[in-house]
């Protein structure tokens, strides 16, 4: 059987043209991944200089030419550090004061958000406002009055003052799960209020179980914000033992010099939770950031 | 019988707890606890300091120390926020920020009468320029420190070039960079001062950047050896022997000198202090130290230092707050962290000879570096000179770091400097004294 010259050349074009889109949709992927790679070597930079570095003597620190990968590694740093203060102790901390602000964040703010995204009641805009306006003030100006304040009330050198103020809600937080309440349909709740629910069953049947993306971002944040909260520990508290790990590594900055060694294997080891944290909620995590309009 | 039983139960568990309370009331009035907050480090780590407390209560069975140890980086937030907040300052605390000296106790009387302690068992230059202020003793002096030229010899020893000596010119330090420069191995010779009318300024006769009594800039500023000293800098700049701010924006370690620099051996020099020595030492370097060059027949001076511990004027137990403080600065409290602490230099000349490698020249030269005339004894008594007219001769310093002016342009520079600082001086010192 003869194959007409014309149909053949017709299906070998379009073999051929299909083959070109294959390749350059390969060639396409290459330069992308390759990108992402690079971009992937140069932010992780900082991190394997600081391993390399956690691995070495003081006198090789700075040497020329610079050993990216140490000829004799000194695992013994790690050891050093870790007997040198209670990292150990710091870290526990660190993670109780983390579990506490996450409760309290998760009990406070949808039930605020939740008065001020479905609720009518007077004052309500001027409340909200007033609200958004603490997050225009800077930290630092309350940190005196809640010093007095909290040594007055004899929560010094206690973690309550670390932990109160998660369970009367953070403004930043309120705000965006309003927000996200605010584009949650309302005849869901009608829905919900003929089948009998009430106030308290609507937002937690109905609204909290679709708000997730939202309070994976307030969990997230609430980790980060308290694992590496810095001032607030070292006002409030006291103790030796009872400081958390951000404020645990600053042990390492002395009067006249650092112990960089040293320091790099203990910010290591303090960054991984964080590293944990984010591998297993990244998912949500973006698209909770997506849904609220977060950028950067 | 039950009834009975009980009525008689319940009064002697009521007199038992009225004995408790008793008891309880006769120690609470009998111990008094003092609240201490101090930082740790390797010259004072956390043990040696509950060391030192242990022993102190073990001779004060009546006094309890409360201590708070934190990290250096967080004692000036802590101890500014308490002392704006005007409550819940510690009965003993550091005063190392001059802002916070008013609220220190005048000490001067309890020093002078007490039979155990006394002014003259400390270094007296370090006494009178740091916990003398306003004619009152407001802290005792703690762990002393001051900058010198630390040299790594083992690094001389491959260029072939001597060991500098306590007799050396800031024009030997020029050669001596140069001779150690060494681009293969990308090794600088030294490093650059950090800033004007410091120790070297002054070794090289430009003694002040404005007259003693604090009325005049023309003639200091740009005086003949006020020229000399910046023109030494634009001719070391210019050996290219020495690292560049950029250099050590990136490789320095943070407010305390190239140390690591020096200690990776890319330094041959470096103008560094006490804390040094011991990472130095630590590290296995084999080095030197001598005081910063002199122009022969000036006088030799010193940027030197000492922390100071002091007690709340508004301590509610200022005796036993002074029995403490005494202690932990006199010789019972220093000797332990001194043996107990790396690195740990207490401001008691008769304690320092007793350093565990005292004999060694590095120790010695740390040694003759402390007899020199400190900076600080201007210094403390001209606040504008960092508060204000600084600034303007900041601008020259800056222009010839940056390479941005010739040498003979260095005259005309200072020149231009002395309009702004003679009003920056006018304006302060109405303010600040001087």
């Amino acid at each position: 059987m003869r194959i007409d010259p014309a149909r053949l050349s017709a299906s070998e074009q379009l073999r051929r043209s299909a083959r070109q889109r294959r390749a350059r949709k390969l060639v396409g992927h290459a330069i992308i991944y390759a990108v992402m790679i690079t971009l992937a070597c140069v932010f992780m930079l900082p991190i394997f200089w600081m391993a390399s570095t956690s691995l070495k003597l003081p006198r090789e620190l700075m040497a020329w030419p610079p050993e990216w990968i140490p000829s004799n590694p000194q695992w013994g740093n790690y050891a050093e550090a870790f007997g040198k203060y209670p990292l150990a102790r710091y870290m526990l901390n660190s993670a109780i004061l983390v579990i506490a602000n996450i409760i309290g964040a998760l009990l406070s703010v949808p039930v605020i958000a939740y008065g001020f995204a479905r609720f009518n009641f007077p004052f309500k805009n001027v409340l909200f406002i007033l609200m958004l306006s603490m997050m225009m003030v800077p930290g630092h100006i309350k940190l005196i009055p809640l010093y007095v304040l909290y040594l007055r009330l004899g929560l010094i050198d206690t973690y309550w003052p670390l932990i109160l103020p998660a369970y009367f809600g953070s403004p930043f937080f309120i705000f965006l799960m309003t927000q996200f309440m605010r584009t949650i349909p309302r005849e869901l709740d009608d829905a919900a209020r003929i089948d009998g629910a009430g106030a308290w069953g609507i937002l937690y049947r109905i609204i909290i179980p679709l708000c997730r993306p939202a309070l994976t971002v307030v969990v997230v944040f609430t980790f980060l914000w308290t694992w590496n909260d810095f001032l607030e520990p070292i006002i409030f508290l006291r103790d030796y033992e009872s400081f958390p790990i951000s404020v645990g590594l600053a042990f390492f900055q002395g009067r006249y010099s650092i112990e960089w060694h040293l320091f790099m294997g203990a910010t290591l080891v303090s960054i991984i939770p964080i590293l944990v944290v984010y591998f297993f909620a990244q998912r949500h995590l973006i698209g909770g950031l997506a849904a609220i309009g977060i950028k950067g | 019988m039950n009834n009975a039983f009980f009525k008689k139960a319940l009064t002697l568990a009521s007199l038992f707890v009225l004995l408790l309370c008793s008891m309880g009331g006769v120690a609470a009035q009998d111990t008094v606890t003092l609240t201490w907050w101090t930082t740790s480090g390797r010259d004072s780590p956390e043990p040696a300091i509950r060391n030192v407390i242990a022993a102190f209560e073990a001779e004060h069975p009546n006094i309890k120390v409360d201590v708070s140890i934190m990290a250096e980086g967080a004692y000036n937030d802590l101890m500014s926020t308490a002392i704006a907040a005007g409550e819940g300052v510690p009965d003993l605390a550091w005063y190392w920020s001059n802002n916070w000296l008013p609220q220190a106790l005048d000490i001067t009387d309890r020093l002078d009468n007490d039979p155990d302690i006394s002014r003259d068992i400390f270094h007296t230059e370090y006494f009178n320029n740091w916990v003398v202020w306003n004619d009152m003793v407001i802290a005792l002096p703690y762990d002393i420190g001051a900058n010198f030229v630390m040299y790594n010899k083992d690094v001389f020893d491959d260029e072939g070039v001597p060991y500098p000596t306590a007799d050396w010119t800031p024009e030997d330090y020029i050669e001596i960079a140069k001779a150690l420069r060494n681009e293969d191995k990308r090794r600088w010779g030294g490093d650059r001062p950090r800033g004007p009318f410091r120790a070297l300024w002054r070794n090289m006769g430009a003694t002040n950047p404005y007259s003693d009594d604090s009325t005049t800039v023309e003639g200091y500023i740009n005086g003949p050896e006020s020229v000399a000293a910046y023109t030494w800098l634009w001719d070391l700049v210019d050996s290219g022997a020495t690292p560049t701010p950029a250099d050590l924006e990136v490789l320095g370690t943070e407010g305390t000198g190239p140390v690591d620099l020096f200690i990776a051996g890319r330094l041959g020099m470096a103008t560094l202090n006490p804390g040094s020595m011991v990472s130095t030492l630590e590290a296995g370097v084999n080095f030197g130290v001598v005081p910063e060059p002199r122009v022969p027949g000036n006088e030799n001076w010193v940027h030197g230092w000492a922390l100071r511990a002091g007690i709340w004027k508004n301590s509610e137990h200022p005796d036993e707050a002074w029995e403490f403080l005494k202690f932990w600065n006199g010789p019972p409290g220093q000797r332990i962290l001194m043996e107990q602490g790396l690195g740990h230099f207490p401001p008691i000349p008769s304690l320092l000879a007793e350093y565990e490698d005292a004999d060694t020249d590095w120790f010695q030269g740390f040694l003759n570096v402390l007899d020199a005339t400190q900076t600080a004894s201007w210094r403390k008594d001209h606040p504008c000179w960092r508060g204000a007219v600084i600034r303007g001769v900041r601008d020259a310093w800056d222009l010839i770091m940056l390479g941005e002016i010739e040498r003979d342009e260095v005259q005309a520079t200072l020149d231009a400097m002395v309009e702004p600082g003679q009003a920056a001086l006018d304006e302060c010192v109405p303010r600040l004294g001087g």
